[in-house]
């Protein structure tokens, strides 16, 4: 029996008992809520997206009966990106171009964008994102003038592969490519003068990399696939306004196979850690944790044994498992209706 | 690499020590005397360092000794008039410290094997390599007295006189006469234990082993390049001669004896406990698994024996030669590695060995239910110039049609019928079945018969666009679709028709290929893919929710196929990340082995997004995951993960 312990020195382990996500609606038909239930997106009936705002609902979008909608949002909250699924339960593709829409949160005009998975807002909900795995083309889009921008991944590039995307400023984003024997690189791109250069490549073969971002810095997380034997990293570059990246930092490396899927905050970086593995019949014992991006402590903040993903919205940090989410990050229960104090100073409420 | 230590943790060493002593004691040149003497005061406060104290008192002893006969010229030059030559205990104490435990217990087993393992260098004194052996005999004057002998003395003069047999083996290995020695030695793999047992003291015991044994450890130092580096080129190069001559199997026994003549366990579990890959060289499994793994490497498609036991032999030294297999079919990358790959291939129960090109497949329920048919049927499979993933579409048309729910199929073909001002359709499927009505080749030959003229006889052929090429006269006539590898899937094909060498645009397609592989409504329940396979086709779905229904599932049933949806983002989290809530990405897998261990589970799963040789092993908690995520945003909130019987 081959069992690697992940080394524990220098690492907090909270293991507490974390607080259950409760809502006023049903969790299965909610799409996005805001971090004060201010506002909801759900799923009405099958095919319809409703607006939930201030004890009002409104149908949203209309759609055939037999599709499903995402909802993603960025740090910025200013917009939400929307991604129409066509036919979810009867067309089960891995390539599947979704409708992509934007709309700002709380109103209710929406604005298509185009056709892909993967959308993502970036720098101040200005700019979208969005992955076309049959062309292999990343497409950047200004929501505000529609120009548009694309880049065309290398053609060995497998069709399973989408890329993580990060946009620094207007014109300068990194995007992550993947050549035929799995040697993934990061590249800056230069929106202007269309040139790439590689800023990382991955020594080996099997990882991933990942992106995320929150103020002033951009993380880049290489993780291993799920059935490979290989450490982990976060690297972590300081971003101010200019454009050129260079050098970065190792906030955390780890012998261990941890799982990943990074969520950036402002302070700390969330990821997925595996605790211990037994690589036999690959059998990990999983963990959410994090790395504090002041000194790059590793806490870890969950008890559950199987944690596969972290989901980061409106600044709430969710772990689903199995049937109930649980918060790492943020307001857990919203299913009280509370009337708003009176300031102090203003008794009478006016 | 053998050390010392290895040989003191062994559990054996006293009697493999008492051994040599014992065999010693019989043979007219060996005698037991004093003791190693030990110092009056010794602290030992652990194993090792008691260990490593014993080593230093044999080591300044033995020097000192050695030293001693040197300066005082004690060679024994003729041994005419000398009588009772027996090693030293002191020498033969040095030899059991510092040698491998398994050459220790191959020296032990008879006079001549010690003798041979003296000439192959496989025992080791404090010095290291024996140059010098230390004798003690009996004087004209019958007096004990001590010597130095040469190697080359001690083995003309003694060795080579009791064992007549050494000369003609030690012609026998050289590298001339080597082809023909490996001939009359067998190497067949034991295939139980009795017959393990057997093979492991006929090698123990034959004369031929320490010259084996010495052909082994050539090779390591010279790949390890260990030893002299002054002749490492040179040595380098005769341990290439020696690869040459010896088959991979061969190399593989010859080590796997010679790093375990002291634990005959290991040796056989080796044999017996063999790896994926091994049971594919001794053709006990199919050679398809390797396939897209070892061609790229031999750049050929057409791999020949000597090739593929090469290729397992790396596979077993590098475990990412598994991860990014080539070939058309392709499925989703990377695949385990090939420990991983292998431990999941050998409790694998579904029929894998043909292609069914995942990458190509846009509706993920197709490949999926064609693979559970073609387990059920156990049919050869199909072959096609199209994208194998063809292959499913015409399993899951076949078997709909069969029960009469092929008009649920939407993707078409459709022309101008000029005549009589109307569109005509006709359903298809991309691919080049021609037995099939549906069949893209079949419907555009049809159509243009009746648009063109072609004649009745017209065969249209589906082909690559890499393999096109215009110039060639074949091309010139005839029907041909040319499609783009890359952008052939099952519900959409990047095409062109070539009727005569004339690109044909007047077939439009419409629509898709959806496909409900569990009910999505209740009126429509009947129709679904899982309904026709457990109803109509009667493979009895059994409902499984937890560990223990499964339990008891695998010990029913016979064809140990659990099939399901979940979402990919639980099942496989790496692959894929959610950015949003209730995300998920409906993945149809199938489950074909359990793997236990104390207690933890872990299934043997094939995505439908896996290529049919890869599969992967998940645990239990991701697979729950993802059919209770799936459930979640189901419309009928069906739970979809059922045993087949």
């Amino acid at each position: 029996m081959v069992w690697i312990s992940v080394m524990l020195i220098g690492l907090s382990v909270f293991g507490q008992t974390l607080p259950r996500f409760l809502t006023k609606h049903s969790l299965d038909s909610i799409r996005y809520i805001s971090m004060d239930g201010n506002h909801a997106y759900t799923v009405k009936r099958p095919g319809v997206l409703g607006y939930i705002s201030n004890f009002r609902s409104v149908d949203f979008l209309s759609e055939s009966s037999q599709s499903d909608f995402l909802i993603s949002s960025s740090r910025f909250a200013q917009k939400i990106a929307i991604e129409v699924i066509n036919n979810q339960h009867l067309e089960f593709s891995l390539f599947k171009n979704n409708k992509i829409l934007v709309t700002d949160i709380g109103r209710t005009q929406v604005k298509e964008i185009g056709h892909g998975h993967h959308s993502k807002l970036h720098l101040n909900d200005e700019w979208i994102s969005y992955y076309q795995s049959l062309d292999r083309t990343l497409i950047i889009q200004n929501i505000i003038t529609s120009k548009q921008y694309k880049i065309k991944l290398s053609s060995k590039t497998s069709p399973f592969f989408t890329p993580a995307i990060e946009m620094i400023s207007s014109s300068a984003l990194v995007y992550t490519d993947v050549n035929e024997v799995g040697h993934t690189a990061l590249l800056q791109y230069n929106l202007q003068t269309a040139k790439s250069q590689v800023i990382i490549k991955s020594n080996q073969p099997g990882t991933r990399l990942e992106l995320c971002q929150d103020e002033g810095y951009l993380a880049i997380g290489e993780f291993p696939y799920d059935d490979i034997e290989r450490g982990s990293r976060i690297l972590q570059i300081k971003v101010s306004d200019a454009t050129n990246l260079s050098g970065f930092s190792t906030l955390y490396s780890s012998n261990g196979s941890d799982l990943g899927n990074m969520v950036c905050t402002k302070d700390s970086i969330y990821f997925v850690k595996t605790m211990t593995q037994n690589r036999k019949i690959n059998f990990k014992h999983t963990e959410a944790a994090r790395v504090l991006i002041k000194d790059g402590k590793v806490e870890t903040l969950s008890d559950l044994q199987s944690v596969s993903q972290l989901i980061n919205m409106d600044g709430r940090i969710l772990i689903p498992f199995r049937d109930d989410f649980f918060v790492l990050n943020g307001v857990a229960n919203l299913s009280e209706d509370k009337l708003q104090a009176p300031k102090p100073g203003n008794e009478s409420g006016n | 690499m053998k050390t010392w230590p290895l040989f003191w943790q062994n559990q054996h060493f006293k009697k493999i020590g008492m051994a040599l002593l014992g065999s010693c004691l019989s043979f007219p040149i060996f005698s037991q005397s004093t003791p190693l003497a030990t110092p009056t005061k010794t602290d030992y406060p652990g194993i090792i360092e008691s260990f490593e104290k014993l080593i230093s008192i044999d080591q300044s002893k033995l020097n000192k000794k050695n030293d001693l006969l040197s300066k005082s010229g004690a060679t024994l030059q003729n041994t005419k008039n000398v009588t009772e030559i027996e090693l030293d205990p002191d020498f033969l104490n040095s030899v059991i410290l510092h040698s491998d435990a398994g050459y220790v217990k191959l020296a032990s087993s008879s006079k001549c094997m010690f003798y041979h393992t003296i000439i192959n260098d496989l025992l080791k004194n404090s010095q290291g390599k024996i140059d010098q052996i230390s004798v003690t005999y009996l004087n004209s004057k019958q007096e004990r007295e001590s010597a130095l002998v040469s190697k080359k003395d001690f083995l003309n003069k003694l060795a080579y006189e009791e064992c007549p047999e050494t000369p003609k083996l030690i012609d026998q290995f050289q590298v001339k006469n080597l082809d023909k020695t490996v001939k009359e030695t067998s190497f067949a793999s034991p295939t139980g234990l009795d017959q393990c047992r057997n093979v492991y003291l006929e090698w123990l015991n034959s004369s031929k082993t320490p010259y084996y044994c010495k052909v082994h450890d050539y090779i390591q130092e010279a790949e390890k390049n260990l030893g002299d580096p002054k002749d490492l080129v040179q040595r380098k190069a005769v341990s290439k001669i020696l690869v040459g001559k010896l088959k991979n199997g061969q190399l593989d026994f010859i080590q796997n004896f010679c790093d375990h003549i002291s634990n005959e366990k290991l040796f056989c579990a080796n044999f017996l406990t063999s790896s994926f890959w091994t049971k594919i060289g001794n053709n006990q499994a199919d050679k398809i698994y390797l396939q897209n793994i070892c061609a790229p490497i031999y750049k050929t498609s057409n791999l020949s024996e000597i090739q593929i036991n090469d290729c397992i032999n790396r596979i077993k030294k590098d475990n990412d030669l598994c991860l990014y297999p080539n070939g058309r079919s392709q499925g989703l990358k990377p695949s385990p590695q090939c420990d991983t790959l292998s431990t999941a291939l050998t409790h694998s129960a579904l029929k894998s060995n043909y292609y069914d090109c995942p990458a190509n497949s846009d509706q993920l329920t197709i490949t999926h239910l064609s693979r559970i048919l073609m387990n059920i049927s156990k049919g050869k499979s199909l072959e096609t110039t199209a994208p194998c993933s063809a292959i499913s579409t015409f399993n899951v048309l076949e078997f709909n049609k069969k029960f009469n729910n092929d008009e649920r199929w939407k993707l078409e073909a459709c022309y101008d019928d000029k005549l009589f001002n109307r569109e005509v359709c006709a359903k298809t499927f991309f691919g080049d079945f021609n037995d099939s009505e549906m069949s893209y080749t079949k419907v555009v030959a049809n159509i243009l018969r009746k648009t063109r003229g072609a004649e009745l006889s017209l065969k249209c052929e589906m082909i690559d666009s890499e393999e096109y090429n215009p110039l060639l006269l074949k091309f010139k006539s005839g029907c041909y679709i040319v499609y783009d590898r890359n952008k052939c899937f099952i519900s959409e094909c990047s095409h062109k028709v070539l009727y005569n060498d004339r690109s044909i645009d007047i077939i439009r397609l419409k629509n898709r290929a959806p496909l409900d592989l569990f009910p999505v409504n209740v009126q429509e329940e009947k129709f679904s893919q899982h309904y026709l396979l457990t109803n109509d086709f009667k493979q009895r779905g059994r409902i499984l929710t937890n560990l223990t229904n499964i339990n008891n599932y695998y010990k029913r049933s016979k064809s140990k196929i659990i099939h399901g949806v979940g979402c990919a983002e639980n099942l496989l989290p790496s692959f894929f990340k959610s950015h949003a809530l209730n995300q998920c990405t409906p993945l149809p897998f199938i489950i074909d082995g359990m793997i236990k261990e104390s207690d933890k589970v872990t299934f043997v799963v094939r995505t439908a997004a896996d290529s049919l040789q890869a599969p992967r092993l998940i645990n239990w908690s991701l697979i729950f995951s993802g059919v209770k995520g799936y459930q979640r945003n189901h419309p009928l909130k069906h739970w979809t993960l059922y045993g087949l019987d």
